[in-house]
């Protein structure tokens, strides 16, 4: 189970600043959509190093004895 | 960190949650509750008596009722200044800022810093109970000089 971790700064007037870690590839913006829909509309956004990351990928392997 | 992005508020709220937000924001800025009054005829608005008078509202802003024909407000005062929050008839909620001898500007200034920290206070409220309700934990907070409040939350993912 990963960690996500996200920094919230909630200015004086209402505006929210997000900071999402822990992210790697896309799925940050699913995050940034949920936080959308709690605070209301996206004015910016920033995207960093780690979003180019090639995302998290679970290998199963799966050995068979007789 | 993946990104960071910037949200403007909108306020979409019912009226206990909208007036929580008031008497948190109005506490946390040295005001107190003077009244808190439903009245059930629109048309009986309180005529000020003092001698400025300034009218604001809130962008973005909607506040939603079950009660229609209901004038819900909620006044606040410091310093011989009293704020009043109200829906207007369209759901818009909007302050009337009244004082005794300050100027128009000073009277502006009040409201539109009070009616900032509500808004701050609206999306404190709502961000904590839909994070707690989406499993997510709050880890550390706190108010800086300015007033911004700073939250660090984290969430295990299956």
């Amino acid at each position: 189970m990963p960690e996500r971790e996200y920094e919230i700064t909630i200015a004086p007037d209402g505006t929210v600043e997000l900071n999402i870690h822990g992210h790697k590839g896309k799925g940050c913006l699913d995050v940034a959509k949920i936080f959308e829909q709690i605070v209301g509309e996206q004015k910016s956004q920033r995207l960093t190093n780690e979003f180019y990351e090639p995302e998290e990928q679970v290998q199963y392997r799966i050995d068979q004895r007789h | 960190m993946s990104a960071v992005c910037i949200l403007a508020p909108v306020m979409v709220a019912a009226w206990p949650a909208f007036s929580s937000a008031v008497v948190a924001a109005a506490g946390s800025m040295g005001y107190v509750v003077a009244e808190e009054a439903v009245s059930q005829f629109l048309g009986a608005t309180a005529t000020p008596q003092r001698k400025t008078a300034v009218a604001l509202d809130i962008p973005n802003s909607q506040i939603v009722t079950s009660q229609l024909g209901r004038d819900q407000r909620i006044s606040v005062s410091r310093d011989g200044v009293t704020v009043t929050f109200s829906r207007d008839e369209r759901g818009k909620a909007g302050l009337c800022v009244l004082g005794n001898g300050q100027s128009e500007e000073e009277l502006h200034a009040a409201g539109e810093e009070l009616s900032q920290r509500v808004v701050q206070q609206y999306v404190y409220q709502r961000l904590t109970q839909e994070m707690q309700s989406r499993g997510y934990s709050v880890v550390e907070e706190s108010t800086d000089v300015n007033q911004a409040i700073h939250m660090r939350i984290r969430h295990w993912e299956n």
